[in-house]
C-alpha cells in the first residue's frame, strides 16, 4: 500500500491548467502537396464535409496557411503528429499567438 | 468490397519500388548497438536525450519530419523526441507496403491501404521535390512542363519526369478515393 504525497497534487494540477490551454492546428501551403491530396486527409481524418474540406484546402493554397483544427496541446500535438505522417506541413501553435 | 486497381508497367514498378526503398533508407533511425529494447517499445528516439540531438540535417528528410512548432526550438526538439520515431516508423511501414504492391503488375488497394500507398507516394514526391529544389509555384510549373522522356539530359530533367509520373498516379489515385469517401 502507499500513500500519495500531498505535494503531487499541486504539480498536476499545474499541469493540468497547461494543458487546458487551446492550442491550433496550422497547415501551410506547399508547392508539391496536391489540392485533392490535401482534401482527402483533411475529410478522412478530421471527418470534415466536402465543403469544410474544400474551404480549409483553398485557404491554404490562396492565403499560405490555414488553422485546421483547435483543441488542448495534446490533441493538438496528435494531429500534427498525423498530418506529418500524411506528409502534410502542420505546425502548432497557443491560440492566442496566432 | 469498395477498393481500387491500376494497372502498371513493369518498368514503372521497378521505378516506384527503387522511390519507396530510397525514402526508407532516408528514414530509417540511425542503428543504436546496445539500444535498451524497451526504446523501441515505447516508441522513443534512443539520441533522445543526449544533448546532441537535434533534427535532421538532411533537406529532404527535414521536409518529412518538419518542426512542430517553429517559434519554440526547444518545444519543437521536444516534440521530436516523444514523436518523431514513431512517426518514421510508420512512414516506414506505409513505404514498405508499398514496394511490396510493385510486385505484382495489377495493384489492389482497399480503403485501408489505400490512404498508406497515397502517403507513401506523397513522401516520395516530397523527397523528389527536394531533390529538384522545388520551393515555389513557378518552379512547379516549369518542372510540370517537362513532358519528353527522349529528351531528358541531364539528372535533373530526368528527376523531373519521374516526378511527373508519381504526381500523376498520386493524383489519379486521388480523383479515385474522394469519389469513394
Amino acid at each position: 500500500m502507499t500513500a500519495m504525497p500531498d505535494v503531487l497534487e499541486h504539480v498536476e494540477q499545474a499541469q493540468a491548467h497547461e494543458l487546458d490551454q487551446p492550442y491550433i492546428l496550422i497547415v501551410w501551403n506547399d508547392p508539391v502537396n496536391l489540392m485533392s491530396y490535401v482534401s482527402f486527409v483533411f475529410r478522412s481524418y478530421f471527418g470534415y464535409s466536402e465543403a469544410k474540406a474544400e474551404k480549409l484546402m483553398m485557404q491554404v493554397h490562396q492565403e499560405g496557411r490555414s488553422v485546421v483544427a483547435t483543441g488542448n496541446r495534446e490533441k493538438i500535438e496528435a494531429d500534427v503528429t498525423a498530418m506529418h505522417g500524411f506528409g502534410l506541413w502542420a505546425t502548432l501553435s497557443k491560440a492566442d499567438a496566432a | 468490397m469498395r477498393g481500387f486497381s491500376a494497372s502498371l508497367e513493369a518498368a514503372e514498378r521497378q521505378l516506384l519500388r527503387g522511390l519507396f526503398e530510397d525514402v526508407i533508407t532516408l528514414l530509417e533511425p540511425e542503428q543504436v548497438p546496445d539500444e535498451d529494447p524497451l526504446w523501441a517499445m515505447v516508441g522513443l528516439d534512443p539520441n533522445g536525450h543526449k544533448e546532441d540531438f537535434a533534427a535532421p540535417s538532411d533537406r529532404a528528410t527535414k521536409r518529412l519530419l518538419p518542426d512542430a512548432d517553429p517559434d519554440d526550438a526547444a518545444a519543437s526538439l521536444e516534440f521530436r523526441r516523444l514523436s518523431e520515431r514513431g512517426i518514421r516508423e510508420r512512414k516506414i511501414g506505409a513505404l514498405r507496403e508499398a514496394a511490396l504492391l510493385m510486385e505484382s503488375g495489377s495493384i489492389l488497394l482497399n480503403e485501408q491501404t489505400a490512404p498508406r500507398f497515397a502517403a507513401a507516394v506523397n513522401d516520395v514526391r516530397l523527397v523528389l521535390a527536394e531533390r529538384l529544389g522545388l520551393e515555389s509555384e513557378e518552379d512547379a510549373e516549369r518542372i510540370h512542363a517537362q513532358d519528353d522522356w527522349s529528351k531528358a539530359e541531364t539528372v535533373d530533367e530526368y528527376l523531373a519526369l519521374v516526378y511527373n509520373f508519381v504526381t500523376w498516379l498520386q493524383e489519379s489515385l486521388m480523383q479515385a478515393m474522394l469519389k469513394s469517401l
